[in-house]
């Protein structure tokens, strides 16, 4: 046994030092680790042996698409498998000669151990699975309850929240989550008597089950939160809520058979009423076997890969054997190999692109939970559902827009009193829609409400200092004052909005991906709000600068202007604080290369050029020595060690294969301001 | 945690294969188990506000990967590259990341009664991340404990920090040349 760690510590040895093109040494490794794995006696260390043999085969007979990344993850396996091997208990009958096989019902106790690790992965991957296709079924019961109050004798909606419940159930026991299973059972039980013609599904019903679905989804994401080592415990309500499902009747729900339902309820009812549009969750089954389910790391590995396959093209098509005139026809096939390479990358982001749908969706439930909160009555209509957007941005979307959509039905829509006595449909609607514009996605939330009042807005904002005079204030920027931290003009704090966390988060978080919010609004009419962020925060259309030796990528979305400044526009504030002057306008200037700590940039900015960044106060001019020209970039993370650098945004591969820092310069302003010696004076606007 | 997590004091108690690398004169051991690959010198994009051993970052096959400069780490003088540095990719706790040493020697055996604990200086020189001094094949090798090296995560983002606010005057005197 031991002689068996010796040896693959050896051949982790040699795999670290192997050459890539090496062939015949990493066949030969190849085959030695696959003769250690038939030789192993712990399943787990012998199956990460086997995976590890079977990668560098593959890069042995020239089958692996990246052999490097195959080399590093062999090594990778080979050392989690010592690592493993070395916790594994040794053999008992080195220790205990005599009696070891008698002891043999006591070692199943012990041996686990090692071999947890492996077993502990599995456990993870089936554990994450259940979290996913639970969370879908979860959305997909509470959309159909919602259908089901709209429409008690909606058979299939029911089918599928029995069949959410089920699954959910089922999934949980074979896990051993019995808490889960538990609460889905009686969740479950609730219903049956609808199922069996014995109740009929009122919005008492709808509100527990419904509750139940949160309960659902709470516990569940616990469930996942375990696998990063958190203890499991039950989420606040858990015992009461499952007391409720047992004996509905105690809280009024189903008591005694009625046979005829209560005539969804009156003036305090919402519409919570999503048109099904999209699909009814019942095609979920159907069409399953068209469905491929990835985990995004393999996507975002797709991408790196792809990226680099961009960059060794662009390499080759620099090459002078393919720019030379007498290699026209070479340089024709470069190209269209070209565009076979910027056609994949497409496509290989646009497998990171998911619906709206199921933002909108949650959105239903957002509406009939406010609406009835504050006694309105509010239909919403979608539209749009189908229109795709990064993955990752649909999860930093939702919140601010649950805040929106809630600010709309308290704030935006009257009162069914008011609207009747306004000759509007008692009902208010609230309107959400979502297209491509150019490369971004615009998502519209209208509602037919009261509207902004200008001048109320504005009273409050000189009440609250926020502005000073009300005078050449246009329409859209009293409108953006709703967004102003601490503005609030809500009368009455509810438990709806006016927690003091008001519009300012919500255009915090649009802001932060790259996004704006416009507002267009008429009195007595409604009020609209446009979101607009960019398709992906994957890829960045930037501007290169060269700083000293250093080349930056500042994102076109955030440039102004680039300049090279006269030293007539050039202005000094108390001997320190730099100014340009564009138009009229002063702008603060702050040096790239001093912020960064560059050296050997152009210090003499009409030598150099200044960028124009950002708006209003956090406009700024940020000196550069030269703009290297436009380049789209794939944005990548800078690692969890690295972690956050202010005044930056991430990393990107550049057209050479080195690094490219994304600048932020919202950060980068404000990383400049704090800095005393740098640049200083108040942000003077003109 | 980190003990048991890394195995490192473990495997130093043990010993096993390290690979042995060298800064100046002197000769360093790591566990061949945290090595990942070994890849020349390239071209470093500096990250701005970073302590002064993090020299930046590379380009690991589409991944960005950050590079320490384990001179400046141990602040020792920094010399000039030659054909012999090289970057360490080493699989850390906070993922893939490269060293930069002077040279790599070979990898080697060192037997866990090889290995001495590592010698106290006391407040003259920090001795956390040796593990202990390895003596194989007639040479010394400090045998560090790679983990701790680079978990200096923590106090780097505070040396960062408080650099930022004292205006870099450490980072200055410590090398002069990342700011």
């Amino acid at each position: 046994m031991n002689t068996n760690s010796a040896a693959i510590e050896d051949v982790a040895a040699t795999l670290a030092c192997v050459d890539v093109d090496d062939l015949v040494a990493i066949a030969a490794l190849a085959d030695r680790i696959g003769s250690l794995a038939s030789e192993e006696s712990a399943p787990a260390v012998a199956g990460m042996l086997q995976r590890a043999a079977r990668k560098l085969r593959a890069v042995a007979e020239d089958r692996a698409k990246n052999p490097s990344a195959n080399l590093a993850a062999a090594n990778k396996l080979v050392a989690a498998s010592s690592r493993t091997r070395k916790s594994e208990p040794a053999p008992p009958s080195v220790i205990e000669p005599a009696p070891a096989r008698s002891l043999r019902p006591a070692e199943p106790e012990a041996a686990p151990r090692p071999t947890a690790d492996e077993s502990g992965e599995a456990d993870a991957e089936l554990v994450n699975e259940f979290v996913s296709e639970s969370q879908e079924y979860v959305a997909a019961a509470e959309q159909a309850l919602l259908v089901l109050e709209e429409n008690p004798d909606d058979r299939p909606a029911l089918d599928t929240v029995f069949r959410a419940f089920h699954t959910v159930k089922g999934v949980a026991a074979v896990l051993g989550f019995s808490r889960v299973a538990d609460f889905a059972h009686r969740a479950e039980s609730l219903l049956s008597p609808i199922r069996d013609g014995r109740a009929r599904f009122g919005s008492e019903y709808a509100t527990l089950s419904l509750r139940a679905v949160d309960m659902i989804r709470s516990l569940v994401g616990r469930t996942a939160a375990t696998l990063q080592g958190q203890a499991f415990s039950l989420p606040d309500g858990y015992l009461e809520l499952m007391d409720a499902l047992e004996h509905p009747e105690r809280i009024g729900v189903g008591a005694g058979p009625s046979p005829e339902a209560p005539p969804v309820a009156g003036d305090t009812r919402a519409v919570g009423d999503a048109p099904p549009a999209g699909a009814p969750p019942a095609h979920h089954a159907a069409s399953a076997e068209a469905w491929v389910r990835v985990r995004t790391d393999r996507l975002d590995q797709l991408m790196d890969i792809v990226g680099e396959l961009v960059i060794a093209h662009a390499m080759v098509a620099a090459d002078g054997r393919v720019t030379a005139d007498q290699a026209r026809d070479l340089a024709r096939k470069v190209a269209h190999a070209g565009k076979t390479v910027r056609e994949l990358q497409d496509l290989s982001l646009s497998l990171r692109m998911v619906p709206l749908r199921a933002t909108f969706q949650k959105m239903t439930r957002v509406v009939r939970d406010t609406a009835r909160r504050v006694e309105r009555r509010v239909e919403l209509v979608t539209d749009g559902e189908e229109t795709e957007i990064d993955r990752k941005l649909v999860d930093a979307l939702a919140d601010p827009l649950v805040h929106m959509v809630r600010n709309a039905v308290d704030h935006g829509i009257e009162p069914p009193a008011q609207r009747l006595a306004a000759g509007k449909p008692e009902a208010g609607t609230v309107r959400l829609s979502a297209y491509h514009a150019g490369g971004n996605v615009v998502v519209e939330l209208s509602d037919d409400g009261r509207g902004l009042d200008r001048d109320k807005l504005v009273a409050r904002a000189l009440e609250k200092g926020l502005i000073d005079s009300a005078e050449g204030l246009g329409d859209q920027e009293a409108f953006q004052l709703i967004f102003e931290p601490g503005f609030s003009t809500a009368a009455a704090v509810t438990d709806v909005s006016g927690r003091g966390v008001g519009m300012d988060v919500v255009r915090r978080a649009i802001e932060s991906l790259n996004g704006r919010v416009d507002i267009s609004s008429v009195k007595g009419k409604g009020t609209t709000f446009s979101v607009r962020i960019p398709l992906t925060l994957a890829i960045t259309d930037g501007m290169l600068v060269k700083v000293g030796g250093e080349r930056y990528i500042v994102p076109s979305s955030n440039i102004r202007i680039t300049i090279r400044p006269e030293p007539a526009c050039l202005k000094t504030v108390a001997g320190r604080g730099e100014l340009v002057i564009l138009r009229g306008e002063a702008i603060p200037m702050f040096r790239l290369h001093r912020i960064f700590g560059v050296d050997g940039a152009v210090e003499d900015p009409t030598r150099g050029l200044v960028v124009i960044v950002g708006e209003n106060e956090g406009c700024s001019a940020l000196l550069v020595d030269d703009l290297l020209g436009k380049q789209q970039v794939v944005t990548k993370s800078l690692g969890e060690f690295i972690g956050k650098v202010p005044g930056v945004s991430g990393g990107a591969i550049l057209g050479d294969g080195r690094v490219g820092l994304i600048l932020d310069p919202v950060g980068l302003t404000a990383l400049a301001r704090q800095q005393p010696n740098l640049a200083d004076g108040p942000p003077l606007a003109a | 945690m980190a003990d048991e997590e890394t195995g490192t004091v473990d495997g130093a108690r043990t010993g096993g294969k390290f690979l042995t690398f060298g800064l100046g004169q002197e000769d360093y051991a790591i566990s061949i188990l945290k090595v990942q690959e070994i890849i020349g010198m390239m071209d470093v994009t500096m990250v701005p506000r970073m302590p002064p051993c993090v020299r930046g970052v590379i380009n690991l096959r589409g991944k960005i990967v950050p590079v320490i400069d384990l001179r400046t780490k141990f602040e020792m003088p920094r010399v000039d590259l030659t054909e012999e540095t090289c970057i360490i990719v080493v699989d850390g706790l906070a993922g893939e990341m490269g060293i930069i040493v002077d040279r790599v020697s070979e990898v080697l055996d060192i037997a866990a009664r090889e290995i001495e604990p590592p010698p106290v200086f006391g407040a003259a020189l920090n001795t956390d991340y040796l593990l202990g001094i390895g003596k194989s094949g007639g040479r010394v090798q400090l045998v560090l404990d790679i983990e701790r090296v680079l978990s200096a995560r923590e106090a780097a983002r505070a040396a960062a920090a408080a650099s930022a606010e004292t205006t870099d005057d450490a980072a200055n005197q410590e090398t002069g040349n990342v700011r």
